[in-house]
């Protein structure tokens, strides 16, 4: 059952179409991030799910009720910003008691569900205190705790790690996400970083340019990119170019390219002739210097590895790993991630290998 | 102690010092042209009156004892007191939406609401006094125009009393009350409202919960310069206020320029200056209980 359900919505502020036919099913319990770059229309989809915006077409559903033309406050929703937003002329009691007091929740209700939040943020004995007495952290999971305790239909959260520096935004990444698994709550995200939508989401809108370009669980967006720029904006890809040169099967295909004939994996229904740009993440492939390659032979990979020769131009070591860039006889560079302590120099002849499975096929 | 503790508060103590010289000028202006007259004043206050010189030789505490035994003059501070508080209400009550929306608006229009607002400080005090002159008195703008629509048979009295000074008053200090409040409204995070909002406030409790009491700085701020304004403006009770709406300062100018009285009229400053702040003081303490909890 979908608990959200945003309805092509448009949005237009004068010439600039913000919102372009957003179309959004949000099922019960579900954590959805937007995801995208500033401007893509993100955040205007959250206001307009908030109520502080109004789409000029299209309906938003919570459940079966349209909400569209409802205020903020009448829509049963909890809200946490970039900013925190706490009160801050109450205590922390006082600004988790604030929707509770709208609701006209009785003062000893009210009590012992504040009480009980802050256990679940982990903030007890921190009631008396005022927001500037506590970090950002605490912050901004008082500001969760707030929007929580109301128990509101729909949980909406703007960027909330913006501000928090890296160690701490990776430990609330799980805090978020293990606390919105645990109260079950529908949630709707929105963040700019790739890898926060990735760990935390049960699916991904990546929008761009108020249209939305791929809409699936992190795996999907991952793996089966919708397009170039999908692929360019979540992780790291290496494109190489090609043309269709005939379908193996319904999803797998081989491609003429430059570098020579590869198998590839990619949508359905591609046909013979097509310009594509096979994409491989630069942690499938493996890397062998060409010498070693040549004593092992090619009997160890299964018959759908493609290999491909290239030359070491750069290395850079990561710690967990090497970054190599690989220059192919084509031209192309690709990027491929080997073991830390793989000696491999710059200048030197490698083997590239990556099976069929681990690409897929873009249009370009 | 770690010497990263110790390290900020040296810091702190060094910017203390270049701040130290930076009062000075400040400083030395204030000693020179505020604090030395004022003394020079009170000093004239308690000497002898004379008919020969400014004041006599020996000193009394006489002029302070005549004018609080004075009901005539009770009532001009009673009736300054009255106006200045008027006036800092009305202009409140002006100046929060005016302010408010200021805050609020990103319209290209409010550039020239800004105008509107600072107006009345672009225009001299005298001309603009005379205009509201022209507006109040007895066949001015305003009784021509009542008279006209047939709302009065006979001219109001909108001048030469308390009434003309309240009006005019509020119009010159409008702007003293809506700058220190717009930049108060301005640092407020909008988020602050909308976090409200989505937790079920409409906006009228949200103006009440949140941006009310978290505006009380500027509130604050612009009420006590605009009453303080208020009480020692000369010039508009001086030409509007006529005998009905004279004040304090019209008083002790007229102690000192017209009856040569500078003993006495330096006493009669020197009581409103004393009044002035021991209002301003109660209504600090009475305004901190409500700022108690602001950062």
């Amino acid at each position: 059952m979908t608990a959200l359900t945003i309805d092509r919505i448009n949005k237009r502020y004068g010439n600039l179409h913000i919102l372009k036919d957003i179309s959004i099913p949000i099922g019960q319990g579900e954590f959805v991030s937007l995801l995208g770059p500033s401007g893509c229309g993100k955040t205007t989809t959250l206001r307009c799910i908030a109520g502080f915006e109004r789409p000029d077409t299209g309906r938003i559903l919570f459940g079966e009720r349209d909400v569209t033309r409802a205020l903020p406050e009448q829509r049963d929703i909890g809200m946490v910003f970039q900013s925190y937003a706490l009160f801050p002329h109450m205590t922390v009691a006082e600004n988790l008691s604030f929707g509770l007091e709208v609701r006209k929740v009785a003062p000893a209700d009210r009590q012992r569900r504040i009480a009980d939040v802050l256990a679940m943020v982990r903030l007890e004995g921190y009631d008396k205190r005022y927001p500037r007495e506590l970090s950002g952290g605490q912050q901004q999971r008082v500001a969760l705790a707030r929007a929580l305790v109301i128990e509101p239909s729909v949980l909406l959260l703007d960027e909330p790690l913006a501000n928090l520096d890296a160690t701490l935004r990776d430990e609330m990444r799980f805090f978020i996400r293990d606390l919105q698994q645990r109260v079950g709550i529908t949630s709707i995200y929105v963040t700019h970083d790739q890898a926060e939508a990735m760990v935390m989401s049960d699916k991904i809108v990546v929008m761009s340019a108020g249209t939305i370009s791929q809409f699936g669980s992190p795996r999907e967006i991952y793996e089966r990119p919708a397009s170039q720029s999908v692929a360019g904006f979540i992780g790291r890809s290496n494109t190489i170019g090609g043309k269709i040169a005939e379908a193996l099967g319904q999803d797998s295909y081989k491609v003429e390219t430059p570098c020579g004939s590869i198998g590839a994996t990619g949508p359905a229904g591609l046909s013979r002739g097509a310009d594509v740009k096979i994409m491989i993440r630069p942690e499938n492939i493996n890397t062998r210097s060409q010498a070693a390659a040549a004593g092992q032979g090619a009997g160890e990979g299964g018959h759908s590895d493609n290999v491909l020769s290239g030359s070491v131009v750069n290395s850079v070591y990561q710690g967990s790993a090497n970054q190599l860039a690989v220059k192919l006889g084509s031209g192309d560079r690709v990027i491929v991630d080997v073991n830390g302590r793989n000696p491999l120099e710059v200048g030197e002849q490698v083997a590239l290998r990556f099976a069929a499975r681990d690409t897929w096929l873009l249009a370009s | 102690m770690s010497a990263v503790e110790a390290a900020p508060r040296i810091e702190s103590r060094s910017n203390r010092g270049s701040a130290t010289w930076m009062v000075v000028p400040a400083l030395v202006l204030l000693i020179g042209f505020f604090a030395l007259p004022y003394l020079t004043i009170i000093t004239m206050s308690l000497r002898e009156a004379s008919t020969r010189a400014v004041y006599g030789e020996g000193f009394t505490l006489a002029h302070y004892t005549s004018a609080l035994r004075d009901f005539y003059i009770w009532g001009i501070l009673g009736r300054t007191l009255l106006i200045g508080a008027t006036v800092t209400v009305i202009s409140l009550l002006l100046g929060y939406p005016v302010a408010y929306h200021l805050a609020k608006s990103r319209s290209r229009w409010t550039s020239l609401l800004y105008i509107f607002v600072l107006s009345p400080l672009l225009v001299g005090l005298v001309v603009r006094t005379f205009a509201w002159m022209i507006i109040l008195s007895n066949n001015g703008v305003a009784n021509q125009a009542l008279q006209a629509v047939g709302l009065i048979d006979f001219p109001l009295q909108l001048m030469n009393n308390s009434l003309g000074v309240t009006i005019a008053l509020t119009h010159v200090f409008l702007p003293f009350i809506i700058l220190p409040l717009l930049g108060n409204l301005q640092a407020i995070s909008p988020d602050l409202a909308m976090a409200s909002r989505s937790l079920g406030a409409s906006r009228m409790r949200t103006f009440w919960k949140v941006t009310l009491p978290l505006s009380m700085p500027g509130i604050q701020a612009g009420t006590i310069l605009v009453f303080v304004l208020s009480i020692s403006a000369y010039v508009t009770p001086a030409m509007l206020g006529g005998t009905g709406g004279r004040t304090m300062s019209v008083l002790v100018v007229q102690y000192l320029v017209d009856n040569f009285r500078w003993p006495a009229g330096a006493a009669l400053a020197i009581i409103m200056a004393a009044v002035a702040v021991i209002f301003v003081g109660l209504y600090l303490r009475l305004t901190a209980r409500a700022m108690r909890r602001l950062p």
